[in-house]
């Protein structure tokens, strides 16, 4: 006989999943309309009904060790199609959200990053940083707004040597060393998750490895999986189209300042190397022009995005902070780094540095605040789909085997 | 009785399988002396129509109407005339409609008219005729009734009973057993939503409705008050009502009972773990709120009552299988408590009620059990800001708007709610444990609760008391309220606040457990009923379902033997009688259902409209062939009209058909077949006699209560005398029929004359 389980609702934890984009979460009268119209749920103990159920009791030991959570991708069928406006995906994208505030310490950037009201505190931090270094170098070249042979040239007021790289290295080691910490947690969390597979199934069981090459292969890259959640109107296509294109963008950014990076400092060894790399750049060089279609390319798709945010249906979907923070910090660096270039170009000194500084408080609030923002699922979701191919919770790709007969 | 009937023919109706004319030329010849007046005409249902028929009357030259042509259930606006008898032949639907031809086809449209159709037209309207000529018009017995309201029970439903009837321009009697109004909802916190947003519970007002009905001139209010006997009939009641030690007589022409509702018996609930100090029943919780009295912060609703039920109903199972030495026992047991109180000089009471509360009234509660978990869950999340409630239910019933009030107390983050079978209820230190198989979550489950909350079963007074207190031949409560487990309603299908006694209407949670929004509505209902039925009375003309008929049933002392039968069968307790057994007819609570008359075995009861002579010489009209395989058989349909002669009709109305030897007469109800009908139609050669009445027994549909059931009782009767006869009492078959059956009615029909042919025909024949 089954036994039974004492259960313990926790009121606190339903009204924080509220706040965080579960306000709906009681409305749910367990149709289980959701998880049939799910198309990425498993067949076997599908989600999201059972997480509905759960959130309604105030079940928090099994919803912040569940793992299907991270195998949504939050296309919202379920919640279009819920006769109670009950919201799943968005209760769902609420218990990620939490996720994000939790995984990690310090737990106080997580609760920063919870509520617009802390906004202040989390631009604060590299806003005084960067200020302290404006001022010293402004001292150093004496001007708030220097000239170099009659151009702006960042580099001059923040050299990238002794402030900007440095700094930024700390914060992306500081980035990787959390977000290490945070996929242990995460992976922890889900010890008790049953480790399910197919009976009679002959095929090894797979290495993390291939798994993780898999979960690159099949939804990083390609997003194959999101497609199969349905483009069925231009909101989809909207959202699929803006998702793709920013992933690419930030790809074209990461490899750009990749080659900087490599290039600066392995000129330091190889000197040729650093006239590849120099900055600025002429506007013909690869490197540049590689730059400049990942801008233009991050902006369409952040128009993609925030126009499909604006149109939605309150209703059905709501975009909960965590959407916004997002939206808002790509769109910053994005207009501040296309801005910084145009302003350099034309010499207006005393806009350009101001903007520099902007866009490296924004791009430093990226990095060092990824773990708890939305943007974290991009480690935290594939740790996550890697894990649950490992345990069998989702299904390798089949693998044909030739078979020859006589 | 009339003498100069005009017929008329609607053309429209039955052409083109039947010649108008052809029938009017048969009339003609047959009926020369008794209809002066023959007339076709295309379309009767016309003003032209109408005025042919209109001008023949105001010249005098008919005193009676026979419109041959559609179903009398249609255009019985249009034919309805002033100071004439009217009848109708069904020609279209029972007639051209259903007939086929004896191998199952269709007649042709344009050929020559079937001869058997043509006989079944001739012979329909032959009894048309007859039913005329036996009838004749009544003149209403008026009561000059008395226009006072008398509302038993001043709770919710009864106060607001009060200030309906007053703002109706009826005087009112308000009677309350204790000494304060208000009743139940005085105990309420709050009530579930009364209006729109139907989102939130709120106060329930009722000191409000108190103010308003103590205030108002037309009630007379009394409390400490009980009604020790109604005497009379409606319109003119003798109330005798006890105020202290005062007793007073009120005259009081109707009746709403709203004597509401008493908590069951707490021992119900033990099963569910009652007993313990940590558990109460909603009743308490209810009081324990309004005291301030509730400091739990968490509290488990338990709905789900199958562990009392499943106990109880082992019980009383047990107790019915119990053995032949058990139940000897069990007699001899209540025989020496019944001497030794004779011996103590105790007088034998000669009325003794049955009491009729039993577990069932917990799962009969359970919409209201639903709805009072949900408010009461409220409270706690009220009173609490971290509170938590939890629902444990199998059916969470909130049917109509109350699914507003479900969703909004769903929508509380404190209050969980699961569907789950409750398998335990234990205290564990300072908490109860419930624990629940097959929940929502999937798995088996424990909760802890500081308070446990099990549903209250709603106990009508009825189920204890006889209430009413008449003084009526068959006793002074309503009869057969075990049937309903004590609550006081009829059960009459479509028909609420109806009780069996003419002129007391239930409302409220005596009739079922309902809601106080329900039971608003119940309150205009019920008033509404009670003055219509003052006003019937005022007018000699009979209450629902034969709303409006002025005839009454005549009673021929002269031959009546006092064998009590009528006033022992009248399912309304209609008839008294005095010490010899005479009966003693009280109109105005009557329903002219005739089921005297089809008891009477002397046939010395009869109505104006409608009696045992009429009906007979119809049966009379039908010619049986001497020879059954020359002519054909030929069977007699008794069909009640209320439910079986609709649905024939609707039958043919959706392209059914059946044998062309059926004839169908209808009856007011099968209570009102008299055997002599039976014996009639055997004597005459009839191979069949099928009655087509409602369903009876616990799910009973008779409009008249007991009507088909009495007639089946009957047939065992008649069946003797058939034997005796020498005719099969299988040729005697009564069959269910409900208004919506009509799918099934041909098949019904059909079947019935198979087997009567296989029977062979009726020896009677040819004599």
């Amino acid at each position: 006989m089954e036994k039974d389980i004492r259960i313990k609702p926790d009121l606190q934890f339903i009204k924080e999943l509220q706040a965080v984009g579960g306000d709906g979460v009681k409305k749910c009268y367990q149709c289980a309309t959701c998880s049939v119209a799910c198309p990425l749920s498993p067949a076997d103990n599908p989600y999201p009904r059972k997480e509905m159920v759960w959130a309604q009791w105030g079940l928090k030991d099994k919803l912040v060790n569940d793992i299907d959570i991270w195998l949504c991708h939050n296309c919202g069928q379920c919640s279009d199609l819920c006769p109670r406006g009950a919201r799943p995906a968005d209760m769902l994208a609420g218990l990620r959200n939490m996720a994000y505030q939790k995984m990690v310490t310090p737990s106080c950037f997580g609760k920063w990053m919870s509520s617009p009201k802390h906004l202040p505190k989390l631009i604060a931090i590299p806003a005084v940083i960067y200020m302290v270094i404006w001022f010293i170098m402004a001292g150093v070249r004496g001007s708030f707004f220097p000239l170099k042979d009659g151009n702006v040239v960042y580099g001059y007021l923040f050299p990238g040597d002794f402030t900007i790289d440095p700094i930024f290295m700390i914060a992306f080691g500081f980035m990787a060393w959390t977000f290490y910490r945070g996929v242990k947690n995460l992976i922890e969390s889900f010890k008790d998750q049953p480790k399910v597979f197919a009976v009679g199934d002959k095929s090894e069981r797979p290495s993390l490895l291939a798994c993780f090459v898999d979960v690159c292969r099949n939804e990083l890259l390609t997003h194959s999986k999101w497609k199969e959640c349905g483009e069925t109107d231009e909101a989809d296509e909207q959202k699929f189209n803006g998702h793709r294109f920013i992933m690419l963008a930030f790809i074209f950014l990461m490899i750009v300042t990749g080659i900087v990076a490599v290039t600066h400092w392995g000129g330091k060894i190889i000197p040729f190397l650093s006239a590849i790399g120099h900055t600025p750049m002429p506007l013909w060089h690869p490197v540049k022009i590689l730059a400049n279609v990942g801008a233009v390319m991050l902006v369409y798709s952040l128009v993609l995005l925030t126009k499909r945010r604006l149109n939605q249906d309150e209703s059905q979907h709501k975009s909960s902070y965590y959407d916004w923070y997002l939206l808002g910090l790509i769109w910053t660096i994005g207009v501040t780094g296309i801005m910084c270039e145009l302003l350099r170009l034309a010499g207006i000194a005393g806009l350009a540095y101001p903007m520099y500084y902007v866009h490296l408080v924004a791009v430093f609030m990226m990095f060092v605040y990824l773990p708890w923002s939305k943007l974290g699922h991009l480690v935290y979701r594939t740790a996550a789909l890697t894990y649950a191919r490992y345990i069998g919770r989702l299904p390798m790709p089949v693998r044909e085997e030739k078979t020859f007969t006589l | 009785m009339p003498e100069k009937i005009g017929v008329y023919f609607d053309q429209a109706s039955i052409s083109p399988f039947l010649k108008a004319e052809d029938i009017a030329e048969f009339v003609g010849k047959v009926f020369a002396n008794e209809c002066p007046v023959i007339k076709c005409h295309p379309r009767l249902n016309t003003e032209e129509g109408r005025k042919l028929i209109q001008e023949d009357i105001d010249a005098g030259n008919v005193d009676a109407v026979l419109i041959c042509g559609t179903s009398p259930r249609v255009d019985w606006d249009i034919f309805n005339f002033d100071n004439v008898m009217v009848e109708r032949v069904n020609l279209r639907e029972q007639c051209i409609k259903v007939f086929r031809n004896p191998d199952g086809s269709l007649p042709d449209p344009n050929g020559e008219v079937p001869e058997l159709l043509q006989i079944m037209a001739n012979e329909y309207v032959k009894m048309g005729l007859m039913k005329l000529t036996k009838g004749g018009l009544s003149e209403a017995q008026v009561i000059n009734s008395t226009k006072v309201v008398m509302v038993l029970g001043g709770g919710f439903t009864g106060l607001t009973a009060a200030l309906y009837a007053a703002k109706t321009n009826h005087d009112v009697i308000l009677v309350e057993k204790e000494d304060t109004l208000g009743g139940k909802a005085a105990g309420m916190y709050k009530t579930f939503p009364l209006a729109y947003p139907y989102l939130e519970a709120h106060v329930t007002g009722i000191e409000d409705l108190i103010a308003e009905v103590e205030s108002n001139s037309r009630i007379k209010v009394l409390k400490s008050a009980e009604l020790t006997t109604l005497e009379g009939a409606p319109g003119e009641y003798t109330a005798n009502i006890k105020v202290g030690s005062i007793s007073e007589e009120l005259p009081v022409g109707a009746v709403v009972l709203a004597t509401g509702w008493v908590p069951q018996d707490t021992k119900y609930v033990e099963p569910m773990g009652y007993g313990s100090s940590k558990v109460v029943t909603a009743a308490e919780f209810e009081a324990m709120v309004k005291a301030g009295k509730m400091d739990a912060s968490s509290v488990a609703f338990v709905l789900d009552t199958r562990l009392s039920e499943a106990q109880f109903a082992a019980e009383e199972e047990t107790y019915a299988n119990r053995s032949d030495e058990e139940i000897a026992s069990d007699d001899a047991d209540a025989k020496t408590a019944s001497d030794a109180a004779k011996a103590n000089g105790e007088e034998e009471e000669d009325f003794v009620y049955e009491d009729m509360e039993s577990y069932k009234h917990l799962p009969y509660s359970s919409e209201l059990s639903s709805l009072v978990a949900l408010k009461q869950a409220n409270y706690v999340r009220e009173l609490n800001e971290d509170g938590i409630a939890y629902i444990i239910y199998d059916h969470m019933m909130v049917p109509g708007v109350n699914e507003r009030y479900y969703r909004a107390a769903q929508d509380d983050p404190g209050i969980m709610l699961t569907k789950g079978t409750v398998t335990s209820v234990t205290e564990e230190g300072d908490s109860m444990i419930i624990a629940a198989s097959n929940t929502l979550l999937g798995e088996n489950i424990e909760i802890q609760a500081d308070l446990v909350v099990v549903p209250t079963g709603m106990v009508p007074t009825t189920a204890h008391d006889p209430t009413i207190n008449l003084v009526y031949r068959q006793g002074p409560a309503f009869p057969d309220l075990k049937q309903f487990d004590g609550y006081a309603d009829s059960n009459y299908i479509c028909f609420p606040y109806e009780t069996r006694r003419t002129g007391v209407y239930a409302a409220g949670c005596v009739r079922q457990p309902m809601t106080m929004g329900l039971a608003r509505e119940d309150a205009a209902g019920a008033v509404l009923k009670a003055i219509q039925c003052i006003n019937s009375a005022n007018h000699g003309v009979a209450v629902h379902p034969r709303s409006g008929d002025n005839s009454y049933p005549v009673f021929n002392f002269m031959r009546c033997t006092q064998c009590k039968r009528c006033t022992e069968e009248c399912p309304f307790g209609a008839l008294d009688d005095d010490e010899k057994g005479t009966p003693k007819p009280n109109p105005s609570r009557c329903r002219r259902c005739g089921t005297c008359m089809g008891a009477c075995p002397e046939r010395v009861i009869g109505f104006d409209n409608y009696n045992i002579d009429m009906v007979g010489s119809m049966i009379k009209q039908v010619d049986v062939p001497d020879d059954m395989e020359v002519g054909g058989p030929r069977f007699i349909v008794l069909a009640c009209e209320n439910d079986a002669y609709p649905a024939l009709d609707m039958a043919a109305m959706r392209g059914k058909g059946w044998s062309p030897y059926v004839r169908v007469v209808p009856v007011r109800c099968l209570g009102s077949v008299n055997t002599i009908w039976i014996a009639d139609a055997m004597s005459k050669g009839i191979d069949g006699v099928l009655l087509l009445g409602c369903k009876y027994g616990e799910d009973y549909q008779c409009h008249f209560v007991k009507g088909s059931e009495l007639c089946d009782r009957r047939m065992e009767n008649v069946a003797d005398s058939l034997k005796r006869l020498g005719v099969e009492p299988e040729r005697v078959v009564q069959s269910e029929l409900a208004i919506d059956d009509y799918d099934k009615v041909s098949d019904l029909i059909d079947t019935f004359v198979n087997d009567m042919i296989k029977i062979g025909p009726n020896p009677f024949k040819g004599y």
